[in-house]
């Protein structure tokens, strides 16, 4: 499984690189207030709900799935690096969240636990994403999961839009936030970060039954 | 002793196809090659030694093992080389060594290096690079780096130049000097099979038509060209397969000595796998 996940890590190396590179000018940015730090917290994070899309993509182009498969290790230990790959990935970004909302604190006196409260419901939805993603494209492939992503993102923003214009939800329940203290948005970033830590477990189990159920 | 292939009634439905009640086994020391048209069942019939799709019905054991509830101990001492080379472009052979190591008990990474040199592989250079020969070589130094005691080979041969091919089937030939190693290998390059083979399993149309050592089938079975009228005069049961075509008629048979003593007046001749897989895909019963 090791091996696998070392696969990964060198196949999305291309992809990392950039990252790298983007992120010291993202962290300048934000240094000199051009750019909303929590900008900056959700661009990683969403590059974290492509991963798994991107992954699927490479492998589907070298059939390294079929390959995969006839290896020693059973299907589900393929799965599984699969998962420990996008959940390396999202403790990375949160440890890299972490480290600018720290070094933000530091230079610019900014409350660092609304930023880690932020950080962590940004890392849920991240996580929920990659937790619907991984299943699909285990059952479909990598461009049916693409699809799903615009449907998962898309479809909840405009019917969010919908229902405000039309005056039936309220969104001045989201200004309550403002007056919580900032331990208590973490306690509640926490409880959803465990939220979407449990969602990809769930996804995990489902995934595996896909894999164990499907032919290569 | 056991044999390093053991199948037994084997079925996979796909609706407009299926593989029948497949038989195959392969003893140790030898090497089993397995011919057919395109989409005859080569290729599932690999997949269900290799638990990549589900069997309907029968019985695979792999070195003892059975296939589906010994499923990673059976595949330790497998090597696999499929129709492709499935290592991503982006890769070096040196990577490709650091991800498989962890998988098999036995992988000798300095084993994995020797056979990149014989073969003449850069370590450090990207796959995309390589050409066909050479990645189907990374993908047989891959499959001989854990020192497996059989090896399944789908094709691995395709599309290589007649040099790289002799190269690989050197290879092979050296593999089974030992007794307890064996290789299944499905090709349409007959020729490939002549040379090295020592079974041949013909799968036509989801159904092994043909099993025996491949000595007895060069041996036995014959090739004999006549005129239409000449054809009239054989005993139907004396004849497998005949074609007919402008020039005349072809007809198989299965033993040849004993066909020259019958009718005499006509030509028998040596066939070749290729014969009989013409034969059997575009002939017909007498």
């Amino acid at each position: 499984m090791t091996g696998l996940l070392y696969k990964d890590i060198l196949v999305m190396r291309a992809t990392f690189i950039i990252q790298a590179v983007i992120m010291p000018f993202y962290i300048v940015l934000a240094y000199f207030d051009i750019l909303n730090f929590v900008f900056i917290i959700t661009y990683f994070n969403t590059m974290l709900m492509v991963m798994p899309l991107s992954a699927f993509a490479l492998d589907g182009q070298a059939k390294w799935d079929r390959y995969a498969m006839s290896l020693p290790m059973g299907r589900r230990a393929v799965v599984r690096a699969r998962y420990l790959f996008i959940l390396i990935l999202a403790l990375s970004n949160f440890a890299l969240g972490l480290s600018g909302s720290a070094a933000l604190w530091g230079f610019q006196g900014e409350d660092i636990l609304k930023a880690l409260g932020l950080l962590m419901a940004s890392s849920t939805l991240g996580l929920l994403v990659s937790g619907v993603l991984l299943p699909i494209s285990y059952q479909s492939g990598a461009e049916r999961a693409r699809i799903a992503l615009y449907a998962i993102l898309l479809i909840p923003f405009f019917a969010i839009l919908l229902l405000y214009t039309s005056g039936i939800l309220d969104l001045s329940v989201l200004n309550s936030l403002d007056s919580l203290s900032a331990a208590a948005l973490v306690g509640r970033g926490a409880l959803l970060l465990l939220g979407g830590l449990a969602a990809m477990l769930a996804s995990y189990l489902v995934s595996c039954r896909i894999a164990a159920a499907k032919e290569y | 002793m056991t044999n390093c292939i053991e199948i037994k009634g084997l079925c996979k439905s796909y609706g407009d196809f299926s593989l029948q009640n497949i038989d195959l086994s392969l003893p140790g020391g030898s090497i089993l090659g397995m011919i057919g048209e395109n989409g005859a069942g080569k290729t599932t019939t690999i997949k269900c030694i290799l638990n990549l799709i589900h069997r309907d019905a029968g019985e695979i054991t792999l070195l003892g093992h059975d296939n589906i509830r010994e499923e990673r101990l059976a595949k330790q001492d497998v090597g696999i080389v499929l129709d492709e080379c499935f290592f991503h472009d982006t890769l070096r052979p040196r990577d490709v060594g650091k991800i498989l190591a962890p998988a098999y008990h036995n992988w000798d990474q300095k084993l994995f290096r020797d056979y990149l040199d014989k073969f003449h592989l850069p370590e450090k250079k990207l796959i995309k690079e390589f050409s066909r020969g050479m990645k189907m070589k990374l993908s047989l130094s891959a499959a001989l780096a854990h020192r497996p005691k059989l090896l399944i080979l789908d094709e691995a041969t395709a599309g290589l130049d007649p040099v790289v091919r002799d190269e690989i089937l050197d290879e092979f030939l050296g593999f089974i000097q030992d007794e307890d190693h064996a290789i299944l290998m499905s090709s349409h390059i007959t020729s490939d099979l002549e040379k090295v083979a020592d079974y041949i399993a013909y799968i036509h149309q989801g159904r092994v038509v043909l099993s025996d050592t491949k000595d007895n089938i060069l041996d036995s079975y014959g090739r004999v060209g006549c005129t239409a009228a000449q054809l009239e005069t054989i005993d139907p049961r004396d004849v497998l397969r005949t074609r007919r075509g402008s020039f005349g008629c072809e007809a198989l048979v299965k033993d040849r000595t004993a066909f020259s003593r019958k009718y005499p007046m006509l030509l028998v001749e040596r066939t070749t796998l290729e014969d009989i897989m013409l034969f059997v895909g575009k002939g017909e019963t007498q």
